[in-house]
């Protein structure tokens, strides 16, 4: 902690000691800043500082080794999944945990993510997805909406000339191999409790050794969706969480 | 097919058994130390695959046939990101699909090994024996000012030896290493007395353990501002350079008063020596110079024995691509003639006689070669 | 504390000295690191107390307004600002508890 605390007050909300004191390179509101300090949060707490192994994407998050003080692997763009396969096959002992955006999970690393879900991989699998391609400018991503503009769809998407945003994480669960798949939001502080929630379930289910589980969480990128960072949270909320609903998709530790 | 002939009992070093080409790499590669072996089935290195799928769960060690080749040197990528011991190997088109890899990796500096049975093309070509992945190989392959070591094995024994070279190279200079063998050495069944080493475990302070006890640590390739990228290329070119410097390999056969020199790798060295042999009958004294790094390229020990010989004929299973690098070696001192076949046609040694003829022809008519290297 | 990755990409502002805390004697319920903040304004929309707004009278090393308390009397400490906030500006502190058996 960088603060003193005031003499007999008690600490409600701090950094977690695993997300970095330094500003980001994210935009202002950005979600991502929200992902990465609930990731440093859950990790703390289940003591896993010190044995995750992560793998950074190719995107806007592509820092988030110098945000998130663990242990850290660069994959190319998509390959996340493949790469903490490796981790976790000659790794037994490892935490290992994927952080992805759009693109690299459902565009270019498709066959990845599907594979290490359908081998059920004890791996955690976190994807944020915005439904736009930030770091590269603001093009169209495979989870971008119907109508939703874009530097490469300019004219907002359309179902005959670019096809339907792809429904990623209900495609994954269908699989036996996925231990439990959800889907958070950063939309406000309720909801960011929620998905903390999901992501120490999913934490939980590599520790207890089940498989594989995701959690998806829909988030906003105001300078991709051209708008304040209070219209993208209103977007999110109003407009993104209703295509991409909020919940747990699949939990097979409760089936029968 | 995988005919795995062999007992285990009879697995062992210096035993001397029959053995196909694909399989002794993979032994090889078990009793060097690998740890972890991810692939993808493609002709004509199946059976490396199918050996390390029954082999590895025996050993306790990880084995995973990935969705694409492009999953299995990403997962290579990984687990070597945490010190271990990978093989990966594949063939021409595989190949193509993981140079992206390599370029991180060599940008990250990540040990492991891939080898590249190479098969007919370009495209999905055909399965016959190539060695038209020269050029892949030894200019870098994936994007980014990188080179590789490339080790170039002519034998089934000689593959298993360079296997343990392979992982020792890979550790000792932080980088992925090429063993570039062609279909002819993967399927080919051959008497060898087999070459087992384990070398010897570096202790480094890269690897990912996780961030116990100790600062997080990062493996990545990306330099964002360009000074330092600068530097860290500089770094790699230095690192280059010091195996340039250290770690050339080549073999020589015959070459003391040859006439001619044949140059040539792998299955082309092969089938020059029964050509050399057979070109004695023809009072023709030919010698071999068979390079065993393809990268570092032994440039200045064949411009050495070049200069003691009359021409260089290069023979290769591909239209011409490590020719290239001999007559920079060269440099135009001697003439230099090219023999080779594409498309999974191997050079017969009668159509490699013919051009040292020919050659012969064309050296004659220049002066007698000087003792010294340079005129 | 992190250690900072070497070769990362290098913002201003990146690595700052601590802001200095509340006043000795007072206390305030917010610690904000203003030279982190970017002004988002995310925090005013969850703050059901209207006690955040952005200083414009000043200009962060960042490029933006920061945040500030204006109305500390309003804030009850439930933390749905740094909750909501992408770059962890706030910590967030309450008033020590009553000992027990003590009437307040």
């Amino acid at each position: 902690m960088t603060t003193d605390t005031p003499a007999g007050a008690r600490v409600i909300f701090e950094r977690p000691d695993l997300l970095a004191d330094r500003s980001t390179h994210y935009c202002p509101g950005c979600g991502h800043g929200v992902v990465h300090r609930l990731i440093a949060e859950v990790l703390g707490e289940l003591g896993l500082g010190g044995r995750t192994i992560a793998v950074a994407p190719v995107g806007c998050a592509v820092f988030a080794y110098d945000y998130i003080g663990v242990d850290f692997v660069e994959a190319p763009h998509g390959r996340a999944p493949a790469v903490a396969t490796g981790i976790r096959r000659v790794r037994p002992d490892a935490f290992v945990l994927t952080y992805q955006g759009d693109g690299d999970l459902a565009a270019i690393g498709t066959a990845e993510i599907i594979h290490a879900a359908g081998r059920g991989e004890l791996l955690t699998a976190v994807f944020v997805n915005n439904g736009i391609y930030g770091m590269t400018g603001g093009q169209m991503a495979p989870t971008t909406l119907l109508g939703q503009r874009s530097t490469s769809s300019p004219g907002g998407r359309e179902a005959a000339f670019h096809g339907y945003p792809i429904p990623m994480t209900e495609m994954l669960a269908i699989m036996p191999g996925v231990v439990y798949a959800a889907r958070g939001s950063v939309a406000d502080a309720q909801t960011i409790g929620r998905t903390k929630q999901y992501l120490r379930r999913a934490c939980e289910i590599q520790l207890e050794g089940r498989g594989f589980a995701i959690v998806e969480v829909i988030s906003n990128c105001p300078v991709g969706w051209n708008m304040t960072p209070t219209e993208s949270i209103e977007r999110l909320r109003d407009v993104v969480a209703k295509e991409y609903r909020p919940g747990v998709i699949v939990d097979r530790t409760k089936e029968a | 097919m995988t005919i795995a002939t062999i007992p285990p009992h009879e697995l062992h070093h210096g035993h001397r058994v029959l053995m196909k080409g694909n399989e002794a790499m993979a032994e090889a590669a078990i009793r060097a130390g690998c740890d972890a072996y991810f692939g993808y089935p493609i002709t004509p290195q199946a059976e490396l695959l199918e050996w390390m799928a029954r082999r590895m769960p025996e050993e306790g060690r990880p084995f995973v046939q990935a969705e694409s080749e492009l999953g299995a040197i990403n997962m290579a990528l990984g687990a070597a990101a945490t010190g271990a011991r990978v093989l990966v190997s594949s063939s021409s088109p595989g190949i193509s699909l993981m140079a992206e890899a390599m370029s991180y990796m060599a940008g990250a500096e990540i040990p492991m090994v891939l080898v590249n049975v190479m098969r007919g093309g370009p495209g999905l070509g055909g399965i016959g024996p190539s060695q038209a992945d020269y050029f892949q190989a030894t200019k870098g392959h994936g994007h980014g000012d990188y080179r590789v070591p490339v080790l170039a094995p002519s034998s089934i024994g000689e593959a298993m030896a360079l296997m343990a070279d392979a992982f020792e190279l890979a550790e000792k200079y932080r980088t992925p290493v090429f063993i570039l063998a062609d279909g002819t050495l993967g399927q080919a069944m051959e008497p060898v007395e087999l070459t087992f080493r384990e070398p010897a475990r570096l202790a480094n302070d890269w690897a990912l353990s996780g961030a116990d006890g100790r600062p997080p640590r990062v493996v990545k390739s990306m330099h964002l501002e360009p000074e330092n990228l600068e530097v860290h290329n500089q770094h790699l070119q230095a690192k280059f350079a010091e195996i340039a410097a250290r770690e050339v390999r080549w073999a020589g056969e015959n070459l003391d008063g040859a006439e001619l020199v044949i140059v040539a790798y792998g299955t082309a060295a092969r089938v020059a020596r029964t050509a050399i042999s057979r070109a004695r009958d023809d009072a023709l004294k030919v010698g071999l110079f068979r390079p065993i790094t393809l990268w570092p390229f032994p440039s200045a020990a064949l411009a050495e024995v070049a200069a003691q010989a009359r021409g260089v004929l290069v023979v290769e299973l591909s239209a011409g691509q490590m020719v290239e690098d001999v007559r920079l070696a060269i440099e135009g001192r001697r003439p230099v003639a090219f023999e080779g076949r594409t498309g999974g046609m191997v050079p017969t040694p009668g159509e490699v006689l013919d051009a040292l003829r020919r050659l012969r022809g064309v050296a004659a008519g220049n002066a007698a070669p000087t003792k010294e290297a340079r005129p | 504390m992190i250690a900072v990755a070497q070769g990362s990409l290098s913002l201003p502002g990146a690595e700052l000295p601590a802001p200095a805390g509340p006043a000795p004697g007072t206390w305030s319920p917010l610690h904000i690191a203003t030279d982190r903040c970017k002004g988002c304004e995310l925090c005013i929309g969850a703050c059901t107390r209207g006690a955040l707004a952005l200083d414009e009278s000043r200009v962060n090393a960042l490029g933006y307004h920061p945040i500030q308390l204006v109305d500390a009397a309003a804030c009850t400490s439930c933390a749905l600002c740094a909750r909501v906030c992408p770059d962890c500006v706030f910590t967030v502190f309450a008033a020590p508890r009553a000992p027990r058996g003590t009437v307040r």
